[in-house]
């Protein structure tokens, strides 16, 4: 795990029983999931009131440090040994170190998926809508009488956020071939998870 | 139903009569050959030459046998109704008989032709998938995340359009689910009935 001269120093104090007791190196890592995985949080995280006795400028160095740490062993998918080993380095006791374990099994679930979600994908079908229809006449032809179907696919867009919409007309043949083929994907997908 | 034929339209025709049969069924191919791939002028010309009268003259003739046939076909009208409609050009019993072969042996194709002149959505030609399993990505190691990747095939005004979309395995087996639900419909009482009764609305005189 590599982590820059700042970070690594900014975690390192939070060792200290010194500078920081238990219940504020609590309240500090709280804060530096909640910054991560809340939505809506804001600098007011720090805003506790038993975090107000410590300088601001070690506040922020510290949650940045902690917060760098987890996201870093999130990606890496760290294991209990792996985190232990590195926070023994750091020279973290023992209590320290099953805080924190605490707390990152209590965050890991919500702390994998936001990382699972970032990055770049094909468009994402999540809808289908369908209108079925029985085409009379044009102005070209006159008693057609047949019926068409229209789908909808509602699709989004990973990083511009757009939710663009795919249309299509189809004949009842083909929307039966289309069925057709989506229903081998997912019995190919069954047997793929029975493997 | 009869067919409404202009006098110019009418015009166009009578050059029919005065070549022999096989001149006139020779047309008529031409004529769905430029309905199924565009004119060509230099036809025009050539026959032209072989029949020696002006390449306009072949050229009405041709068009008109196209309208002719483009008209009845868009109408669906009856046997009779296309007989009648071409008695009153005054042509010989031949001709007719061969004018309305060429109708009822070339109709459905042409009704083909004008439906792809409808306006048009984009329409469904094939689909092509794919099973993925995403096993890492930069922000995440140590992933089993499965997708089926799509290749979605689309025909617009004869254009080919390819759009390669995801979807996960939930999203997939919804969409099957629905899709079945809409081919049920056309099955259930109310779409039968509505399709009975438009294909034969009261009151419709043939």
């Amino acid at each position: 795990m590599e982590l820059s001269e700042y970070v690594q120093k900014g975690f390192q104090m939070l060792a200290d029983p010194g500078s920081f007791d238990s219940n504020t190196f609590t309240l500090l890592l709280r804060a530096a999931f909640q910054s991560l995985l809340d939505a809506q949080a804001d600098e007011a995280v720090l805003d506790h009131p038993d975090l107000k006795h410590i300088d601001p400028v070690v506040l922020k160095h510290r949650h940045a440090a902690a917060a760098t740490y987890i996201l870093e062993a999130g990606k890496q998918r760290a294991d209990r040994s792996t985190l232990s080993t590195y926070l023994e380095d750091c020279k973290f006791d023992s209590e320290r170190i099953e805080l924190f374990w605490t707390e990152y099994q209590n965050n890991r679930n919500s702390l994998e998926i936001l990382l699972g979600s970032i990055g770049r994908s094909l468009p994402h079908i999540t809808d289908v809508s369908w209108r079925l229809e029985y085409q009379i006449k044009t102005n070209q032809l006159d008693k057609m009488y047949r019926p068409a179907y229209l789908v909808t696919l509602n699709v989004e867009n990973t990083d511009s956020r757009s939710h663009p919409e795919i249309s299509f007309s189809c004949n009842m043949e083909q929307l039966q071939d289309l069925v057709g083929k989506l229903k081998d994907a997912s019995k190919s997908l069954e047997r793929a998870t029975q493997l | 139903m009869l067919l409404d034929l202009s006098e110019e339209h009418k015009e166009h025709l009578a050059f029919l009569p005065k070549v022999d049969s096989a001149v006139v069924a020779e047309f008529g191919r031409i004529a769905v050959e430029f309905l199924r791939r565009g004119s060509n002028p230099k036809i025009y010309e050539g026959a032209a030459r072989k029949l020696s009268v002006s390449s306009d003259t072949v050229q009405h003739g041709v068009e008109g046998l196209i309208y002719l046939l483009t008209e009845s076909s868009k109408l669906m009208i009856s046997e009779l109704d296309f007989q009648d409609s071409v008695f009153i050009l005054g042509f010989p019993e031949e001709l007719n008989k061969l004018l309305l072969q060429l109708y009822l042996d070339n109709r459905k194709e042409i009704r083909t032709i004008l439906s792809e002149l409808a306006p048009d959505l984009p329409s469904y030609h094939s689909l092509e998938w794919r099973l993925d399993v995403q096993l890492a990505s930069r922000s995440l190691r140590q992933q089993i995340k499965p997708s089926v990747t799509i290749k979605l095939h689309l025909n617009q005004n004869g254009d080919h359009n390819t759009q390669v979309l995801q979807t996960d395995p939930a999203t997939l087996l919804h969409l099957v689910q629905q899709l079945e639900q809409a081919l049920e419909e056309m099955k259930t009482n109310h779409c039968r009935r509505v399709v009975r009764n438009i294909k034969n609305p009261l009151g419709e005189m043939e």
